[in-house]
């Protein structure tokens, strides 16, 4: 068994990019995460920076 | 320039304005899955089912073709495969009757509440067997319609839903509900499509428990 971190989509329907997502280690709720906390460093840093002012 | 030494953390901006991201960010994401989803449950038409297209809801002429429940490697799964055409009641059914046949069936579970034992796609009682995939269990391909005798599997299961009574198969026996010829084919055809219906693998292990379950519990080895 290899291990892949993108596997090719399995599901009925793969047209969309959350199908796509949810396949392997990768999954949605790591995606959807990500995507959430990553912009919060920004926001977190540039209060920080008003804050200093 | 004297040091600040204010904390970020107890600045109500930078939780308003993190509260404001995510809820955003769910916001979007929660209207694009409701679109996503209406477009995925949709029935299939006939002329997609025609075409090979797979849906996980087939149009309701599937009726008329075999439906054979495979294990998917690559899933992980089993998975409903929509065959050959077969005669389904000594006949093949045009869009417009399956239609109305299936319609038939759906009113007469709801009518008859066969929820209130059976479950059907996750919703309902497990007083007796889950019905989601009823259509795949072996026990009609020769033991019921010899038990009926009926030729057919559409028709041993038409003729037990009928009288329930005559044909016992479990300590737990079937109320009569007294269900009409007519009624019984839409029940059946409402059962054959809704095996045919890709569940993600629900129930869990199906051919498994009806390989290992003789006695029909959930998780009987």
């Amino acid at each position: 068994m290899g291990f892949h971190m993108f596997e090719p989509c399995t599901d009925v329907a793969c047209n969309n990019i959350f199908a796509w997502l949810n396949q392997g280690p990768l999954t949605l709720t790591i995606v959807l995460h990500t995507i959430l906390i990553l912009p919060m460093f920004w926001i977190y840093f540039s209060e920080k920076k008003k804050l200093g002012k | 320039m004297a040091k600040n030494n204010a904390s970020v953390w107890t600045s109500i901006r930078f939780w308003r304005r993190s509260a404001a991201w995510v809820t955003g960010v769910a916001v979007v994401l929660l209207i694009f899955l409701t679109f996503d989803t209406m477009s995925q449950i949709r029935m299939g038409t006939d002329k997609e089912l025609e075409q090979g297209i797979k849906r996980r809801i087939p149009a309701p002429t599937v009726i008329n073709h075999h439906i054979d429940y495979k294990y998917d490697e690559k899933r992980g799964m089993e998975v409903p495969v929509i065959g050959k055409k077969e005669p389904f009641f000594g006949k093949e059914w045009s869009p417009k009757e399956a239609r109305a046949l299936l319609h038939l069936g759906k009113l007469t579970v709801q009518a008859k509440n066969c929820m209130d034992c059976h479950t059907l796609l996750g919703n309902g009682a497990y007083y007796a067997p889950d019905l989601t995939k009823a259509w795949l269990d072996p026990m009609w391909e020769k033991t019921m319609p010899a038990m009926t005798g009926k030729k057919t599997k559409e028709e041993a299961m038409a003729e037990f839903l009928m009288h329930p009574g005559q044909y016992r198969t479990h300590a737990r026996a079937m109320p009569n509900l007294k269900i009409t010829p007519k009624e019984a084919m839409g029940v059946v055809a409402f059962l054959k499509h809704m095996s045919s219906i890709d569940t993600n693998g629900f129930p869990r292990g199906f051919s498994k428990v009806i390989k290992e379950g003789k006695t029909g519990g959930t998780y009987a080895k």
